[in-house]
């Protein structure tokens, strides 16, 4: 073939169906020493000659039903995009819990040991309903990881 | 909107007032504009490497830099730099009156229509034209056009104080409510910002764009939805899908 200075031949976008790589490959043009890259994922494996298919690996795109979606891809420029504020656990302290306890403290709902005289279900949760609920579905103290004792020093106070 | 190449990128050449009359996003200038004659395949045994044209080899036109009228331009050999003065503040604006200093239409007024902060140009409306023809072939003769040239900002054109319609320069000073006005030297006055300074491609004013059906009415868009809970991310796709989880996890004992 000769040499060639392969930085200048432009090759190409290397992406594209299946069937136009297999065209390509059968083009007398194609220099069979720079593959034709494929960005495809794998759906089985070789065993020998074949190519056996796994359906499970197939990907399966799903797509929800956008009938009456009011949501489109572009925002109009009539719209005041407002700039929200961060949302801390702070803001959803507030948003949860800070109604009730002030007014509970300023109908005298409190005990002398701050405890709630009328609790809601949140405030009535026990050590032990607590430690099954981080157990179950919809915790998620498994998916995380626990910082290490010297990586808390290090935390951000809340203002 | 990040300019993200560090000193070769056409994009920092286009001019603000440019970009926000065309409202197209930096990454779309910044792509057609661009000629890149090679790009080194995002593979692990290359390093990021591009070969494109010098940022100073393109010449800015009355064509816009994403058009393909400026690419056939900006072709082949690169021509002589043209050297523009550095403006500090900006002071011309689409609708301003101005008053042409320099040609066959020196003393008259006219709108200013179009800006090219990059070549400090602006093209004011029906002055400073030349006869033109479009659509030439062997048999027909063409239409016969008038096509305005474009003026420079420093030293052919010159602002308009309206409240005496004679030439001024501006200098740029804040109001007692803290707004950036511009002030004529000569008598002191406010000369205010035309309202076809903030037209776009889009619309004159934002509250008349006309929705299409690929845009988010503004309305749901400015509708806040979302209800702070104490929820996992889980718990809340739980909830939305109906799941319960009934289980009870055995108890684990430490010894």
């Amino acid at each position: 073939m000769g040499k060639k200075n392969f930085r200048s031949i432009f090759i190409g976008n290397k992406r594209g169906s299946r069937i136009y790589k297999e065209t390509r490959i059968k083009d007398p043009d194609y220099i069979s020493d720079i593959p034709v890259y494929t960005d495809v994922k794998p759906i089985g494996y070789r065993y020998g000659k074949e190519y056996r298919v796994i359906p499970e690996m197939i990907p399966d795109i799903i797509v929800p039903d956008l009938t009456d979606c009011p949501l489109k891809p572009y925002v109009s420029y009539r719209a005041n995009v407002a700039v929200q504020e961060e949302f801390t656990a702070k803001t959803l302290f507030s948003f949860v819990y800070e109604e009730k306890i002030k007014k509970d403290f300023a109908n005298q709902k409190l005990d002398a040991s701050s405890l709630p005289l009328e609790p809601s279900d949140a405030e009535s949760l026990s050590s032990e309903t607590a430690y099954l609920e981080a157990r179950k579905t919809g915790s998620d103290i498994f998916s995380e990881r626990i910082p290490r004792h010297w990586e808390c020093l290090e935390l951000k106070s809340d203002k | 909107m990040k300019i993200t190449d560090s000193l070769s990128c056409i994009l920092k050449r286009v001019g603000k007032l440019t970009k926000q009359y065309s409202n197209l996003p930096d990454s779309y200038i910044k792509r057609t504009a661009e000629q890149v004659e090679y790009t080194a395949p995002k593979m692990i045994q290359y390093l990021p490497y591009q070969r494109k044209r010098r940022t100073q080899d393109f010449r800015f036109t009355t064509n816009r830099p994403w058009t393909q009228e400026f690419k056939r331009e900006n072709e082949g050999l690169p021509r002589s730099e043209v050297f523009i003065e550095p403006i500090k503040d900006w002071s011309i604006f689409r609708g301003d009156r101005v008053e042409i200093l320099v040609g066959r239409d020196k003393g008259k007024h006219g709108i200013v229509s179009q800006i090219f902060e990059e070549r400090n140009w602006v093209i004011v409306n029906g002055m400073n034209w030349y006869y033109r023809r479009i659509g030439e072939s062997d048999d027909y003769p063409g239409t016969i056009i008038r096509q305005e040239l474009p003026l420079l900002v420093t030293t052919e054109v010159s602002l308009v104080d309206p409240s005496d319609n004679k030439i001024t320069k501006v200098v740029w000073r804040y109001t007692e409510d803290g707004e950036k006005v511009r002030v004529s030297s000569r008598t002191g006055r406010i000369i205010p910002v035309p309202a076809a300074a903030n037209e776009t491609y889009d619309y004159k004013v934002k509250s008349a764009y006309l929705e299409g059906d690929k845009d988010t009415k503004s309305d749901v868009v400015e509708k806040v939805t979302f209800q702070p809970e104490l929820k996992t991310f889980d718990m809340d796709v739980m909830k939305s899908m109906g799941i319960e989880e009934d289980r009870t996890p055995k108890k684990s004992y430490w010894y």
